[in-house]
C-alpha cells in the first residue's frame, strides 16, 4: 500500500498541466451553460492523453490521475469514458464516446452529436453504432455539458456487439464517474473558496464567518473522500469498489453544490461566475447509472450479495 | 499509487488474527462491553499486553534501539486496525504503546525512559492524559492547573475532567501552568497517580463503566525531575504527540465490521432484501472506506518520512462521518443490539459516540480544514 504518486505518475500529471494551462480560466460571458474546446479536445487526443489505460505500466489509476486533473478546467472535455471505459473495446472507436442503457435512451446523452459512439449497455449484451445526423438532436440543457438526444431506439440500430461484460463496462462507467466528480467537487470547492476569501461583508471576509468555513471544510472531507474512493476502484476495477465510489461521488454532489452557489449569494445565480460549469456538470453525473440509489444498489449487490 | 498490501503486510495481518483467535477468551464479545477502561478490561489488558509483547507485537512499530521491531506506519495502522476490530483488549494501553512512549522516547530525560518505557513495552503501564480541564476543552491553552516550582519540587493544584483510564492509571501525563504565558507557559509533568493530594471522581458514562473521571490535585508535590521537556514546552511536545496520534483510532475499521455483522444478522433473519436497508448500509458502507483511503492517504506520507499534514484533520472528520453513519444504520435496523442482542454491535455503538469529541472536537478538525487546507482566512478572534 502507498498512495502516493509514482514517478511516472507525476511526469503524466505535469505534461496535463502544462497542456491545460491556456484552458485554466474561463471566457464566461462566451461560455452559455457549457463551455467547449475542439482545440483542447484534439491537443488530448494528439497528445496520448486518453490513451494511458492502453499501456499497462500506466493502467487505469493513471487514467483516473488525468480524468481527475481534466475535470478541474471549466471545460467539458469527453475524457472519463475515453480514458477509463474505452480500453474495454479498443482504441479504434471514434470519439466522443457516449454510454446509454436502453431503459434510460429518451434522456438527454453527455456529448452526443453526430459522429459520436454510441454504446448500448444492455442487460445481455453490449453493442456500439456510430451516430448519424438523422438519429440526434442537440439539446439545449443546464447542465455543464454538450448534450443530445437520440431520436431512435438504440437497440434496433446498435449494429456492432461487442465481446465485453455488460458488468465490466458498467464498472468502468462508474470509475468514470467518480474520477470525473473528485475534480469537479475540487474545482467547484476551489473556486467557491477563492469567492469567499475575496468577497467582503460586514467589514470582513465571508470566508471568516465560521457558519460558511465548516460547511466549506464538510465539503472538502467530502470531495477527499471521493477523489480516494476513485483511484481506489479505478486501482481495483472490482464492482463493488466502483459502485461505491459512485456513489460518494453522487451523494457528495447532492450535498454540496446547493452549499457552493448559496455561498456566492446572488453570484451564485448567474453566468457571470464560472462556479455552474463544475457543480451543473456534477448534477448531470448525479443521474447517471439510477442515482445514489441505482450505486447503492448495486454497492449492496456486490459487496454483500443479492437479497 | 499501489492499492495493494505487500505479502510481508498481509502476512502481519494474519498474524495478528492467528493471536486474537488463539488468545482471546470464548466470551469475548460480550466481554468487551465492559468499556476499555473499566476494571474488567483494564485486568484483562494486561495479560493480553504482556502476552502480545512476548510475540513482540506490542511495540512493533517502535525503534530497534529501545527494544521495538522497527517496523513502519503501516504495520503500526494494521496493528491498531486490527485491535480495534477486536474491541481493543489492550484497554487504555493503546494510548501508551502509541504516543506517550514515542513521546518519552523524543523527550524524556534518561531516569524517566528507564522509569517508564520498560512497564510499557512489558504491557503492565497504563497512563492517563491530564489535558481538559472544566474551563479548557477544545481552548487547551486555557488550562489553569497550576505547578509552581518550590526548590526542586513542584506544587500542583487544580482540577482536570472527562479523563479516560484515570480511576485505574498508575502515571498521568499532566498538562499544567508554570507560568501566565498563554502557550509558552504550559508544561508537562509525569505524575504517578498514587501521589498525595490527588483524589479521583468516576463520571458515569454512555461509553461504558470506569472510563471518564474528574481528578482534583491540591497541593500534590511532584519532584522537578517529573517534568518532561524544558518548563513552558509542552505545546510542542504536544505537537509531536500529536504527529503519532494525529490520525486518532481506526475507527473505520470497527465501524465496517460493525456494519459487516449487521448486515449479516439482517441477511440471516431474511430482512437484508429491500432496497430501502440495502441503500442505507451502502451510503454506511462508502463513507467508511472514504475515511479509511483518507487515512491511508495520510500513513502514506508518514512512511515516506513527510510531515502528516493538516489533511489529517480531514481523515479524521471522515471518520466521524463514518461512524455516525453506521451507528445510525444499526439504530435503525437492528434496535435490540443496544439491548442485549448483539453483543459486538453494543460494543460499537457504546464506543462510537467518541469519535467526534475525544481527542480534538470534530469542530476543530473543521476549523484546521478550513484555515490549512483551504487555506481560508482566520476568523476574528
Amino acid at each position: 500500500m502507498d498512495l502516493t504518486l509514482t514517478e511516472d505518475q507525476i511526469a503524466i500529471l505535469d505534461a496535463v498541466e502544462s497542456l491545460a494551462k491556456p484552458y485554466a480560466s474561463a471566457p464566461v460571458h462566451d461560455a452559455g451553460f457549457a463551455l467547449v474546446s475542439d482545440d483542447l479536445d484534439r491537443e488530448l487526443a494528439e497528445g496520448g492523453f486518453l490513451d494511458i489505460a492502453f499501456d499497462p505500466d500506466l493502467g487505469s489509476v493513471s487514467a483516473a490521475l488525468v480524468v481527475e486533473r481534466l475535470a478541474h478546467l471549466p471545460y467539458a472535455i469527453e475524457a472519463a469514458v475515453s480514458a477509463l471505459v474505452r480500453p474495454l473495446f479498443g482504441a479504434e472507436l471514434p470519439r466522443p464516446l457516449c454510454l446509454v442503457e436502453p431503459g434510460r435512451s429518451t434522456r438527454p446523452l453527455r456529448f452526443l452529436k453526430a459522429g459520436a459512439t454510441v454504446i448500448v449497455v444492455g442487460a445481455d449484451s453490449v453493442s456500439s453504432f456510430i451516430a448519424t445526423a438523422e438519429q440526434v438532436r442537440a439539446e439545449e440543457t443546464l447542465f455543464g455539458y454538450p448534450m443530445g438526444s437520440l431520436l431512435v431506439d438504440p437497440a434496433t440500430v446498435a449494429t456492432v456487439t461487442h465481446d465485453v461484460s455488460r458488468d465490466a463496462v458498467k464498472t468502468r462507467w462508474r470509475v468514470a464517474i467518480a474520477a470525473e466528480a473528485a475534480g469537479l467537487l475540487a474545482a467547484a470547492l476551489d473556486s467557491t473558496a477563492t469567492y469567499v476569501t475575496d468577497r467582503q461583508q460586514f467589514g470582513r471576509p465571508l470566508a471568516t464567518f465560521q457558519a460558511l468555513r465548516h460547511r466549506l471544510s464538510e465539503a472538502q472531507v467530502r470531495a477527499n473522500g471521493v477523489y480516494w474512493l476513485a483511484m481506489n476502484a479505478a486501482a481495483t476495477l472490482d464492482a463493488g469498489d466502483a459502485a461505491l465510489a459512485a456513489l460518494h461521488a453522487q451523494e457528495s454532489a447532492r450535498a454540496t453544490v446547493y452549499d457552493f452557489h448559496q455561498f456566492l449569494g446572488a453570484m451564485g445565480m448567474t453566468l457571470e461566475h464560472p462556479l455552474h460549469l463544475w457543480t451543473y456538470r456534477l448534477k448531470a453525473l448525479t443521474s447517471e447509472l439510477g442515482g445514489r440509489g441505482g450505486q447503492a444498489l448495486a454497492a449492496a449487490d456486490a459487496v454483500w450479495g443479492r437479497g | 499509487m499501489n492499492f495493494e498490501w505487500t505479502s510481508e503486510e498481509a502476512a502481519f495481518r494474519q498474524r495478528l488474527r492467528d493471536f486474537l483467535a488463539a488468545t482471546l477468551p470464548e466470551d469475548w464479545e460480550r466481554f468487551s462491553q465492559h468499556g476499555p477502561a473499566s476494571p474488567a478490561l483494564t485486568d484483562y489488558a494486561r495479560g493480553f499486553c504482556g502476552k502480545l509483547a512476548d510475540e513482540g507485537l506490542l511495540t512493533p512499530h517502535w525503534p530497534k534501539e529501545i527494544g521495538g521491531g522497527g517496523l513502519d506506519p503501516w504495520h503500526q495502522t494494521i496493528l491498531a486496525e486490527e485491535m480495534w476490530i477486536a474491541g481493543e483488549p489492550r484497554g487504555g494501553q493503546y494510548m501508551n504503546v502509541n504516543w506517550i512512549g514515542p513521546t518519552l522516547i523524543r523527550y524524556g530525560s534518561p531516569e524517566q525512559q528507564a522509569r517508564y518505557l520498560p512497564p510499557i513495552a512489558e504491557g503492565r503501564a497504563l497512563w492517563c492524559q491530564g489535558f481538559s480541564e472544566p474551563g479548557a476543552g477544545s481552548d487547551l491553552a486555557s488550562l489553569r492547573t497550576r505547578a509552581v516550582l518550590e526548590g526542586d519540587e513542584y506544587h500542583v493544584t487544580g482540577q482536570k475532567i472527562w479523563t479516560s483510564y484515570a480511576g485505574l492509571a498508575d502515571t498521568c501525563f499532566l498538562v499544567c501552568r508554570t507560568s501566565d504565558d498563554r502557550k509558552k507557559g504550559i508544561s508537562i509533568l509525569l505524575v504517578p497517580m498514587d501521589t498525595p493530594g490527588i483524589t479521583v471522581r468516576q463520571i458515569p458514562s454512555l461509553i461504558g463503566e470506569g472510563d471518564i473521571h474528574e481528578v482534583f490535585f491540591d497541593d500534590v508535590v511532584v519532584p522537578a525531575t517529573a517534568r518532561l521537556g524544558e518548563e513552558g514546552e509542552a505545546w510542542s511536545i504536544i505537537a509531536f504527540s500529536l504527529t503519532n496520534e494525529r490520525l486518532g483510532i481506526p475507527r473505520y475499521a470497527l465501524a465496517e465490521a460493525a456494519l459487516d455483522r449487521a448486515v449479516s444478522i439482517l441477511q440471516e433473519q431474511d430482512e437484508f432484501g429491500g432496497e430501502a436497508v440495502r441503500i442505507e448500509a451502502a451510503h454506511a458502507l462508502a463513507l467508511c472506506r472514504a475515511s479509511r483511503m483518507a487515512s491511508y492517504a495520510i500513513v502514506s506520507r508518514r512512511c515516506r518520512g513527510e510531515a502528516i499534514g493538516p489533511e489529517s484533520a480531514s481523515a479524521r472528520f471522515a471518520t466521524v462521518m463514518a461512524e455516525r453513519r453506521v451507528a445510525e444504520f444499526i439504530v435503525e435496523y437492528l434496535p435490540e443490539a443496544l439491548a442485549d442482542a448483539h453483543p459486538y454491535l453494543k460494543m460499537h455503538h457504546q464506543r462510537g459516540i467518541v469519535a467526534g469529541i475525544a481527542a480534538g472536537a470534530a469542530e476543530i478538525q473543521l476549523n484546521i480544514i478550513a484555515t490549512d487546507v483551504l487555506k481560508l482566512p482566520r476568523e476574528p478572534r
